[in-house]
């Protein structure tokens, strides 16, 4: 595996900041939770603001009465919708726990939550191809 | 009102993603943020003769 600067990568696994994990493991709590991935590679203030972007914006998705949009067939946009909503990692999971994120069609804001809930899921998404990047060297 | 909140976590996200030090993560921000507000008031001007179906 690739060697970068703040890392320590080898067979056995990815070493940063307090944590040593083999990477897939790190890229999935970096997709689970957000901001955990960057926290694990040592890098606590980028950490706390990804997190607190991602948080907020699925949070206020949610207020605004936005859908957790799931596949559904015969709407191919769905699916990539989806693999966006999926993106939230343990917030989209919680949030179906608790039977939030159902939506509200009529809501004049829905679209509006819809907005914020995708966009924070590919911002979860883009976290997890950060941290990748961090890990193999090609980002400091 | 969530146009301006919206551009606001995306450009403070990029501005994180992007760039490593205070006053370049700073002038990204603005920069972001202006393109993403500004963007989407001028994509509306635009939209503006496009009657709704």
């Amino acid at each position: 595996m690739p060697r970068c600067e703040a890392t320590v990568s080898d067979a056995q696994g990815v070493r940063g900041g307090r944590a040593a994990l083999p990477e897939p493991v790190l890229l999935a709590l970096s997709w689970l939770v957000p901001g955990l991935g960057h926290l694990l590679l040592g890098r606590r203030l980028r950490a706390a603001v990804f997190a607190a972007v991602v948080v907020a914006g699925f949070v206020i998705g949610l207020a605004l009465q936005g859908e957790l949009i799931l596949p559904q067939a015969g709407d191919p946009l769905s699916y990539l919708a989806a693999i966006a909503t999926v993106g939230n990692g343990i917030l989209f999971i919680v949030a179906k726990l608790l039977g939030l994120g159902d939506g509200v069609v009529t809501a004049a804001s829905y679209e509006y939550g819809n907005s914020f809930l995708l966009t924070a899921g590919m911002m979860n998404l883009l976290l997890v191809l950060d941290v990748h990047d961090i890990v193999v060297g090609r980002k400091e | 009102m969530l146009l301006v909140v919206q551009a606001a976590l995306i450009a403070v996200f990029f501005a994180f993603l992007w760039k490593r030090d205070a006053a370049e993560r700073l002038r990204y921000l603005i920069k972001v943020f202006a393109a993403l507000v500004l963007g989407a008031v001028a994509l509306g001007w635009l939209m503006f003769p496009i009657p709704r179906p």
